[in-house]
């Protein structure tokens, strides 16, 4: 009997050892995503991936945080002073990443980087999450998605008040007045949040500046000024499209949420946003919307666009468990660029092939279309620049906006940066 | 009870758990606060070197320029002190006045008034903000009267001022009850003596019931002010992002937006450095009255 007692014990105590490997096993990752809001166009294929990676790595648990954007930019950068970013996280490229490479938080991804994951990359969208640290170029970043700011047309209207949808910048000018002159608000655009107003002025100021002086500006190179009369033209521009009453008498104060409320709605014929406004379209809106490249302005830049791969996913310096995490980000990256595309929310990244997929979003194809022969691509003022000269670009076009400042004030203050 | 409040070593023991907790969570900032607020500016983590630059972010914060806007915060904040102090509590304090009288309904408008208070701030900006982007517009096109150019939020002449009145009106009701409680604890023998005496209403309120809640009065004028230094929750959701004119709106733009931990540390102590002069000052002003003014009533009670 006693022996049968011991055999009993002996066999419990190896079955709970046992369990308490296999637990071992599985580690968890802490993973901070933005979308948070039902209505976001990732939100969906975001947890889709996840679904997927459950599927594909059981042994890897990934405990996700949402935060609506701008929280998380702001929750990820106080987070970071104490070393406590999650194992992967979502996050900008350009200059605010570098406060993060810069600050000692990000792992660099090279090692694990293998030629396989490279050739499955779309070429040359690492240029912006690639940063030279100790003398080492090194990727801190994994791209999602491709960006590019396109003017959205709402076809219905263009042709109730017999509009053309403008190729240059005359014809946006005539698009506008006929419009406003119609009772009509031209262009939606939701200024109080800042940074939809500088969708609007980067790409005005590439047309009229071209890529070489916008990049140089926005990376702050040797010999780069706003003082030229490029950028003056550039803002004087948006000053005149401001005149005309292009937007809403209350774009100042409007969030871009409800900006876009009206244009939703089929009262707004034009728009100037990045490529994810498209997944936001209703089905019905998506037959109704065309997207189309920025007027040109005759400078010759006339099909750069303003993006470049501006959002990924990267992996925290101190994580625990650094593989686990790099397969996490890079399976987040190179899934929600697939499921991104199939459901409309965004460009993709990585190499697929979509032709099986029939019903997918048209105003997104056309995007695709449309980059796919772009010149150059541009990462955004206010995202390439950093800390302090981000806020004033977005405090000056505001300034512009609401008419306390000129556009050449613009340039003057602008030019702060380089002191 | 009263051997075990009389021994001071009691009394140690039991405050000591609180004074350890105010310690750690609000001295020790203040003074970490002030250390960063004298180091250069260091794009990393908190507690790595940096140089001592001793007071050159405070000679920063005042130092004239055109993107320079902390100056303006003050003023603006000292603007706003000045609204609640001479308009919000003398409304309070007439509100206060008329409550206590005990009219009809007393305890219906005392709960009434003080409904904005337990709102949360954020449900308070957002119902304002639905006010001015909607209601305000349609009654100005009812009367054929121009709205300010971009909206009451965006108009730089408006903008401060439709995020001072949701305050100025949130927080009449908190004053109102500190007030009301303060005049309801009034002696009633002093009224009827008063009433007796036929001494008219405001007389009243100007002469025996102020002057009796005067160290009521001093509390509101210290939440009020210290409260006006420190806003931040109404403009951060109702104004545009990254504003900075308030001096709490541009700590925290400063500190998160433009990673400038010395600066905005620098513009918290004068935050605290405000509030604290304030406070002082408003002691100062007290000081002696106090004493004064409730001798004075308890002569005027024996009268």
């Amino acid at each position: 009997m006693k022996k049968l007692v011991s055999l009993v014990l002996a066999l419990a105590m190896l079955l709970s050892l046992t369990a308490a490997f296999a637990e071992d096993e599985v580690v968890t990752l802490k993973v901070s995503s933005i979308w948070s809001a039902e209505s976001e166009a990732n939100r969906k294929p975001m947890l889709k991936t996840l679904e997927e990676f459950e599927a594909a790595y059981p042994n890897i648990k990934l405990e996700v945080e949402w935060y609506e954007a701008n929280a998380w930019k702001e929750t990820g950068e106080t987070l970071a002073l104490s070393d406590s970013l999650p194992d992967v996280f979502y996050w900008n490229a350009g200059g605010v990443l570098w406060n993060l490479v810069g600050s000692g938080d990000i792992l660099a991804l090279d090692s694990y980087l293998t030629d396989d994951i490279m050739a499955r990359m779309e070429p040359g969208l690492l240029a912006d999450m690639t940063f030279t640290v100790d003398g080492k170029e090194q990727v801190y970043q994994l791209p999602y998605t491709k960006a590019a700011s396109m003017l959205y047309c709402n076809t219905e209207l263009f042709t109730q008040y017999n509009v053309k949808i403008p190729e240059t910048w005359d014809e946006l000018i005539t698009a506008v007045k006929t419009f406003r002159d119609a009772g009509v608000t031209p262009m939606a655009l939701g200024g109080g949040d800042q940074w939809p107003a500088n969708m609007y002025t980067d790409i005005i100021a590439l047309r009229f500046a071209g890529d070489a002086a916008c990049r140089a500006a926005y990376y702050k190179t040797e010999g780069a000024t706003f003082m030229t009369q490029d950028w003056v033209d550039g803002m004087a521009a948006f000053k005149q499209l401001i005149d005309l009453g292009a937007f809403p008498e209350d774009a100042a104060s409007l969030t871009r949420d409800e900006s876009e409320v009206p244009y939703f709605a089929g009262e707004i014929p034009m728009y100037v946003h990045g490529q994810w406004f498209s997944g936001s379209l209703s089905p019905e809106m998506q037959q109704k919307v065309v997207a189309v490249k920025f007027p040109a302005v005759g400078k010759g830049y006339d099909n750069q666009y303003m993006g470049g791969a501006a959002e990924g996913f990267s992996v925290a310096a101190y994580t625990e468990h650094p593989d686990e995490a790099f397969i996490a980000a890079q399976f987040l990256a190179e899934n929600l660029s697939k499921n991104g595309y199939i459901s409309g929310a965004g460009l993709p990244a990585w190499k697929y092939d979509f032709s099986a997929y029939t019903d997918l979003n048209p105003v997104m194809a056309q995007i695709k279309e449309a980059t796919s022969t772009a010149d150059s691509m541009l990462l955004w003022g206010n995202t390439a620049l950093t800390g302090e000269d981000a806020t004033l670009i977005g405090d000056t076009v505001y300034d512009v906006l609401t008419g306390e400042i000129t556009p050449e004030q613009w340039c003057e203050d602008m030019e702060t940066i380089f002191e | 009870m009263k051997r075990v409040l009389s021994n001071k070593w009691s009394i140690a023991v039991f405050v000591l758990p609180t004074v350890l907790f105010f310690t750690y969570i609000v001295i020790i900032p203040i003074f970490k606060s002030f250390y960063y607020s004298l180091l250069s500016e260091i794009p990393a983590k908190v507690g790595d070197a940096s140089e001592f630059v001793w007071f050159e972010n405070y000679i920063k914060m005042f130092t004239p320029g055109r993107r320079n806007d902390f100056p303006g915060a003050v003023l603006n904040s000292l603007t706003y002190a000045a609204l609640s102090v001479f308009v919000q509590l003398p409304f309070s304090l007439l509100l206060a006045l008329i409550l206590s009288t005990g009219i009809k309904g007393e305890s219906t408008y005392r709960n009434v008034f003080f409904i904005p208070v337990v709102i949360s701030s954020v449900v308070i900006s957002l119902l304002w903000q639905r006010i001015y982007k909607d209601l305000v517009p349609a009654i100005y096109d009812l009367l054929n009267i121009a709205l300010p150019k971009n909206g009451f939020l965006a108009n730089k002449d408006t903008k401060l001022m439709a995020v001072y009145i949701p305050n100025l009106w949130q927080f009449v009701g908190y004053h109102v009850l500190l007030m009301y409680g303060a005049l309801k604890s009034i002696p009633t023998d002093v009224i009827e003596a008063a009433t007796v005496d036929g001494a008219s209403a405001p007389r009243m309120a100007l002469q025996i019931q102020i002057p009796m809640i005067k160290p009521m009065l001093k509390v509101c004028l210290s939440f009020s002010l210290i409260g006006s230094f420190k806003l931040f929750d109404t403009p951060w959701i109702l104004l545009e992002r990254a504003n900075k004119q308030l001096p709490a709106l541009s700590m925290y733009v400063e500190m998160f937006s433009n990673h400038k931990y010395s600066y905005a540390s620098a513009q918290a102590m004068f935050i605290v450095f405000e509030c604290l002069a304030f406070t002082m000052l408003l002691n100062f002003i007290f000081r002696d009255r106090e004493g004064i003014e409730s001798r004075k009533g308890r002569r005027r009670l024996a009268a």
